[in-house]
């Protein structure tokens, strides 16, 4: 049978992406589906499976800490992500501007961004530490603003907080990168319009910058929400009681006898909550 | 010429045959001694070991005891369990129930080693319910209690912290938060610390996780007093929650007591030690303290604290053959435990940490090359008081032993961090303490039933 240009053409092109599927089905849909597999068994330390259904999303939404942990980790991806983005835009904002040693200014607001994460959470720990700390000292013995220290990470109500100023203060460079980048290519011939159209500068920043930076700013609220809701690192790191869902998933699954199948269900969750988050912005918010 | 290249050929590749079939035993020991200067002595050991039997490798790994339970589920997944490991009794009750330990191996060992040179104690928390046979070898142990400032109870005429009231009365009278000096240190984050300082207290009121039937009966009002009066007792602690690494605050003189195993004691008498912590050798602008050479001398001891009854807390670590498919794996593995309880290995996997690490072997307590530590540690407490610490240790109480049974489930429990969790909401979230122990015991419910 002859095949006609198209045909062949769809052929050539199936084969051209044939590795990556390969590469995409080994590396991300056998483990989704491999884990959604795991997550119906009571999993044993020695591989033994035992089916058993619903059990473990039913013992998952049972348990009241859970949704909890789904607060707890709307809280902080709100905070980080809109907190990482509004930094990254002020200072992408005041770094577009001329000003003498920008370059130098530019390369060290880089630098929280490629510290490791596990010697700055040290530092952050040694600052913010009750007994020794230097944020304590300043605060009660220095500056006499408390009369007593607190312990900023360790309590649960202020250890939030802390993990979100973290992760802004580590994480906004990204974001300033690929913001500075889409504003230098704006055409400032659009400013000039605007200006004599008699916008100020906030108004140009409205009707000019912020149009200009849609698309940058949509796909960074997008990357640091995956990225958020998985991180498990920083947060696990820096303060450990604050429970988010990567967080709850670890003490719920891997604490103790590991209990593989609940884990499983744990991710499954995880999982779907991402994908319709994402969904939802994508449709609703952004309107793609 | 030819036939020249053909014999060197045959035999290069024959070597490389043999070589490889000969050094192809490879076993992994797990050690939750992860500091680096230990890491480095097991290293020494395992080269030992590794020149008396060139047939055989060992990769030492080190495991966070916390992380122990993630790390054995991931190489069960993963088909890479190691050989040996070190862990708690509560640790290896739960891995030999859950069936990744040999058994016949161990109990092979223990009747090899010699049954009767173990400390009795020690060995009954390895047993497997039923008796006669061992899920691990106790390999270490240590006893916790409350250290003290001797020359500030002296001063403030208070008597030593050996009962619930004259612990909570000196936590009182030394916590002053103005001057950055608090009353005691008890764990409330939650991890393993946390449940070992509760312990302590539970088992001096009687409180326990299982009656002699093997009924769970942890929600009881012992329990619950104790969590009232360790909830309170926290108050007094440095802000926030707290874990062992807080005991730097005690060398730095900010600290009137602190719950800890004898494991402190080359940390107390070695200045070298304390400098490396957080003095104002480091940062001279936040503490007028300095170190102080007189603080094992002023630094007192008590390990039975009593409220309805004398209450002793330690635990035994011991040495655990994990099943391996390879038969040769398994023989590695059991020649490594072998190699490591004879006295000299022994005596130097002890003198890590003299003092901390006691041994299980009653001959080797009174051997005089264990008694004479290279730090001096034992020269600078005595012979008396380390002679009175390891025989504390066949007094040490735990939940897992129950009227001489053993109850794995106790393990599981332990591994499950459901103590420590519970004390973290009834200290640092402000939860009602009989709410948080109702929690406790559905957590335990279910881990029983699982």
């Amino acid at each position: 049978m002859e095949l006609t240009p198209e045909q062949r053409e769809s052929i050539l092109g199936w084969q051209l992406i044939a590795p990556c599927l390969g590469v995409i089905g080994l590396l991300i849909i056998y483990p989704i589906l491999y884990n959604l597999y795991l997550s119906f068994f009571d999993v044993k330390l020695t591989g033994d499976k035992i089916f058993i259904g619903l059990a473990n999303y039913e013992k998952l939404l049972k348990d009241t800490a859970f949704y909890g942990s789904v607060l707890t980790t709307f809280i902080y991806l709100v905070g980080t992500v809109f907190g990482t983005t509004l930094v990254a835009l002020l200072v992408a904002l005041l770094m577009n501007l001329e000003f003498p040693l920008r370059s130098l200014v530019r390369t060290l607001i880089l630098l929280p961004y490629f510290a490791p994460v596990i010697s700055v959470v040290f530092g952050w720990q040694f600052i913010f530490d009750p007994v020794n700390g230097i944020y304590n000292h300043v605060v009660v013995e220095v500056l006499g603003i408390s009369a007593e220290r607190h312990n900023l990470i360790g309590e649960p109500k202020t250890a939030i907080f802390v993990v979100i100023v973290f992760d802004i203060w580590k994480h906004f460079p990204i974001s300033y990168l690929l913001i500075v980048s889409k504003l230098q290519s704006i055409n400032k011939d659009q400013y000039e319009a605007a200006a004599i159209d008699g916008y100020g500068p906030f108004g140009r920043f409205i009707h000019v910058t912020l149009p200009g930076l849609y698309f940058v700013l949509g796909t960074l609220i997008i990357l640091r929400f995956i990225w958020n809701l998985n991180k498990f690192e920083d947060v696990f790191l820096l303060a450990p009681n604050v429970e988010t869902l990567p967080i709850f998933t670890y003490y719920a699954a891997f604490t103790g006898i590991i209990d593989q199948g609940f884990a499983a269900s744990v991710s499954v969750v995880q999982f779907m909550l991402l994908s319709f988050l994402i969904y939802f912005y994508v449709k609703k918010v952004l309107k793609w | 010429m030819k036939k020249t290249w053909l014999k060197t050929g045959t035999i290069l590749v024959a070597w490389i045959f043999v070589g490889t079939t000969v050094s192809a035993t490879t076993i992994e020991f797990w050690t939750t001694e992860t500091q680096s200067d230990r890491m480095k002595t097991i290293q020494l050991l395992m080269d030992t070991y590794q020149a008396l039997n060139p047939d055989i490798t060992v990769k030492l790994v080190p495991v966070d005891e916390n992380e122990m339970p993630s790390q054995m589920a991931a190489a069960s997944a993963a088909g890479t369990l190691p050989g040996l490991i070190e862990g708690s009794s509560e640790l290896m009750l739960a891995f030999g129930e859950e069936g990744i330990l040999d058994e016949k191996g161990a109990s092979r060992l223990v009747d090899k080693v010699g049954k009767k040179r173990f400390f009795q104690g020690a060995l009954k928390m390895m047993e497997v319910p039923g008796g006669g046979n061992y899920y691990a070898l106790p390999y270490h142990g240590w006893v916790q209690g409350i250290w003290y400032r001797a020359d500030w109870f002296k001063d403030a005429g208070l008597d030593p912290p050996d009962t619930w009231e004259n612990i909570l009365t000196a936590a009182k009278t030394f916590y002053k938060p103005q001057q950055n000096q608090y009353g005691i240190l008890v764990g409330t984050k939650p991890e393993a610390y946390t449940e070992q300082c509760f312990t302590h207290f539970a088992l001096s009121n009687g409180a326990g996780e299982f009656n002699s039937s093997g009924e769970l009966i942890f929600n009881s009002q012992q329990t619950l007093d104790t969590l009232i009066y360790y909830a309170g007792l926290a108050k007094y602690n440095p802000p926030g929650p707290q874990t062992w690494r807080a005991r730097d605050y005690y060398i730095q003189g900010k600290l009137a007591m602190f719950f800890y195993s004898t494991y402190i004691m080359d940390d107390l008498a070695l200045a070298e030690v304390a400098a490396g912590s957080l003095t104002n050798a480091h940062f001279p602008q936040l503490s007028k303290s300095t170190f102080d050479s007189k603080l094992v001398d002023n630094t007192q001891f008590v390990a039975t604290i009593t409220k309805t009854k004398p209450g002793a807390y330690g635990a035994i670590v011991g040495l655990g053959l994990v099943n391996q498919k390879s038969k040769e794996k398994n023989e590695a593995a059991q020649k490594l435990l072998e190699f490591l309880y004879e006295p000299t290995s022994y005596i130097t996997f002890l003198h890590m940490a003299p003092g901390g690490m006691n041994p299980m072997l009653r001959d080797i307590a009174s051997n005089p090359d264990y008694l004479n530590d290279p730090k001096g540690v034992f020269n600078r407490y005595g012979r008396n008081k380390i002679e009175e610490i390891i025989s504390g240790l066949d007094n040490i109480g735990s939940f897992t032993i129950v009227a001489g049974k053993t109850f794995p489930a106790a393990g599981k429990i332990y591994a499950k961090q459901i103590i420590p969790r519970m004390v973290y909401s009834a200290t640092i979230e402000g939860m009602n303490p009989a709410d948080a122990l109702k929690w406790a015991e559905s957590q335990m419910k279910s881990v029983i039933n699982e």
